[in-house]
C-alpha cells in the first residue's frame, strides 16, 4: 500500500530516525519528497474535514460546499505559503554561503511541514468534537487559530533543531579534516583532541527530533536566515489563511469560496477575541 | 467475578511486574462507570419514564470517560513520538487506561454515599453539587494512581513529567466540554427524561465565562 509507505516515512521523521546524527552524516535528510507531500495533503484534508464539521451543524445556504472548500484550502494554505516564502529562503541561504542545494533545502522544509501537519491532523478529532457541540462561531475561530499556531510552532521547532544538529555535524567534520591536516603537517598526538566536540552519546536513550544536542553552532548566518524565514513564514501563513478564508464558515452569511478583500488576519483575530463575550 | 476483583485490587496497589491486564481496563470503565451512572440516575426514582434516566446515566458515565480518552489520545501519541518517547508509549497507555479504570473503581466505592444523599435530601441543585463533589474526589484520587504508574517513567526520562502535565491539560479541556454536552446526568425532576438536552449544544467555556460575568454584576 503506497499510503502505508508514506505513513511509515512520516512516522520515521516523527520518531527522529531521519534526523539522528548518524543519518544526517551521510548527506541531507534522506526522505522521499513525494511521500511526505502526499501525507501533508492527506493530513491537511483530514483536518479540513474536521474543521468543516462546524458548517455541517449550521444551516445557511450552501453550507455543504464548505466541506469541499475546507478540505482543499487547508493543504493549499501550507503549500501556497511555502511557495511564496521558499524562493527568498533559497536565495538568502545561498547568499550567506550555506551548503544546502534546492532539493536539500526543500526536503528539510517539507519534513518540518510534515511534522506540523501530523500534529494538526492528530488534533483534528478534538476540533471535530468541539465543532459538533459548540454553537459559538467565535470560539471555533480562536480554537482553530490556537491549534494551527501550536502545530506550526512544533514544525518550525523541528526545523531549527534539525538545522542545529546539521551545523554541529558540519563543525565536527571540519575539525576532523583540520585535525587530519595538522597530523599530516606536524604529527603531534594531542592537537586534534582540543577540537573535539562532544555529542551526548545516543546509544542509551532514544532521542526525539525535538531533543537538544549540545555543541557549538558554526554557521551563525545560516541560522539567522532561517530564524528570519520562520517569522516570515508565520506572518505569510497567517495572512494567507485570511486570503483563503472562510475555512470554518460564518453561520450568519452565505457560503462563498472566497470573501472580498478587507481587513487583515491580526485585526480579525483581535476583533473575534473581544467580540466573543 | 473473583478475577475482576483481583484485577481491581492490583490496580489500586500496583507493584512491580504485577500490573493489571490491559484488556480488563476498558471493561472495568464500562461496568463500574456504568454502575455509578445508574446510581446517579436514580435521583428521580424508578417509576415509569424515570427508569430511562437510570439507563441513560449508566451509558453516559463510561461514554464520558472513554470518549474523552479516545479523542485526546491521537494528539498525545504524536506529541510523545515527537519528544522521543515512542518506545515507552505502551506503558504510558496502560498508565492512562489504569487511571480511567481506577477512577471508576473509586466512583463505584463512593456510590453508597450518593444513595444515602438521595434518600436524605430532595433538592436538585444540591444533588448536582454532591455528584460533582464525588466526581471531584474520584478524579483527584485517580491522579494518585496515574502518578504511581508515571513515577518510574519520569525517573527514566524527565520529559515524561512535561507530557503528563500536557495530558492533564488536554484531557481536562476535552473532558469539561464532553461533560457539558452529555448533560443531564442526573435528570431534573421538572423536565421530561431525554438522552440529550435540546439546548445543551452550547460551549462549556463560554457558559462559565458568562456565569462569571453575571457574578461580577455585568
Amino acid at each position: 500500500m503506497p499510503i502505508l509507505n508514506a505513513l511509515r516515512e512520516l512516522d520515521q521523521i516523527l520518531r527522529g530516525e531521519k534526523t539522528k546524527p548518524e543519518a544526517l552524516q551521510k548527506a541531507s535528510l534522506e526522505i522521499s519528497l513525494r511521500q511526505i507531500l502526499v501525507m501533508i495533503i492527506l493530513l491537511g484534508m483530514l483536518y479540513g474535514l474536521c474543521m468543516s464539521v462546524f458548517s455541517m451543524t449550521q444551516d445557511y445556504p450552501g453550507h455543504e460546499f464548505q466541506i469541499v472548500a475546507s478540505m482543499i484550502k487547508v493543504p493549499a494554505l501550507f503549500l501556497l505559503t511555502l511557495l511564496i516564502t521558499f524562493p527568498s529562503l533559497y536565495v538568502f541561504n545561498a547568499l550567506v554561503g550555506s551548503r544546502f542545494g534546492v532539493v536539500e533545502l526543500l526536503r528539510l522544509i517539507i519534513a518540518s511541514l510534515g511534522v506540523a501537519l501530523a500534529m494538526l491532523g492528530s488534533l483534528g478529532l478534538i476540533v471535530a468534537f468541539f465543532s459538533v457541540s459548540t454553537t459559538s462561531y467565535g470560539f471555533m475561530i480562536l480554537l482553530n487559530v490556537f491549534i494551527f499556531s501550536v502545530s506550526g510552532f512544533l514544525g518550525l521547532k523541528f526545523l531549527l533543531q534539525t538545522l542545529h544538529r546539521m551545523s554541529i555535524l558540519a563543525a565536527r567534520e571540519e575539525t576532523d579534516s583540520k585535525a587530519k591536516q595538522n597530523e599530516a603537517e606536524s604529527p603531534s598526538p594531542n592537537e586534534g583532541q582540543n577540537f573535539e566536540i562532544e555529542i551526548i552519546p545516543e546509544s542509551a536513550k532514544e532521542t526525539g527530533p525535538l531533543a537538544k544536542l549540545y555543541g557549538p553552532i558554526l554557521s551563525g548566518e545560516v541560522k539567522t536566515v532561517f530564524r528570519c524565514w520562520i517569522v516570515v513564514f508565520g506572518l505569510v501563513g497567517a495572512q494567507m489563511s485570511w486570503v483563503l478564508r472562510p475555512f470554518i464558515g460564518d453561520p450568519n452569511s452565505e457560503f462563498a469560496w472566497f470573501r472580498p478583500r478587507s481587513s487583515n488576519f491580526f485585526e480579525a483575530v483581535m476583533n473575534t477575541f473581544f467580540n466573543l463575550f | 467475578m473473583a478475577t475482576y476483583l483481583n484485577q481491581a485490587d492490583r490496580l489500586l496497589r500496583p507493584r512491580e511486574r504485577q500490573l493489571p491486564t490491559l484488556q480488563f481496563l476498558p471493561l472495568m470503565v464500562l461496568f463500574l462507570g456504568g454502575f455509578y451512572g445508574a446510581i446517579m440516575g436514580t435521583y428521580g426514582g424508578f417509576t415509569g419514564e424515570r427508569l430511562w434516566q437510570v439507563l441513560y446515566s449508566a451509558t453516559k458515565v463510561p461514554l464520558l470517560l472513554l470518549a474523552t480518552f479516545s479523542i485526546s489520545l491521537p494528539s498525545f501519541f504524536v506529541l510523545n513520538t515527537l519528544v522521543g518517547l515512542r518506545s515507552d508509549f505502551g506503558k504510558v497507555l496502560s498508565a492512562l487506561l489504569a487511571t480511567q479504570a481506577g477512577m471508576t473503581i473509586i466512583l463505584a466505592s463512593l456510590s453508597p454515599y450518593t444513595v444515602l444523599w438521595y434518600l436524605s435530601f430532595e433538592n436538585y441543585g444540591q444533588a448536582i453539587m454532591f455528584n460533582g463533589l464525588m466526581f471531584g474526589i474520584a478524579s483527584l484520587t485517580a491522579q494518585l494512581i496515574l502518578l504511581k504508574f508515571y513515577r518510574p517513567l519520569i525517573r527514566q526520562n524527565k520529559l515524561h513529567r512535561l507530557m503528563l502535565i500536557l495530558w492533564l491539560i488536554l484531557y481536562a479541556f476535552v473532558g469539561i466540554q464532553m461533560g457539558w454536552v452529555l448533560r443531564p446526568f442526573i435528570g431534573s425532576p421538572n423536565e421530561p427524561v431525554e438522552f440529550f438536552r435540546e439546548e445543551s449544544w452550547g460551549n462549556a467555556y463560554e457558559m462559565v465565562y458568562q456565569i462569571f460575568l453575571r457574578a461580577l454584576g455585568y
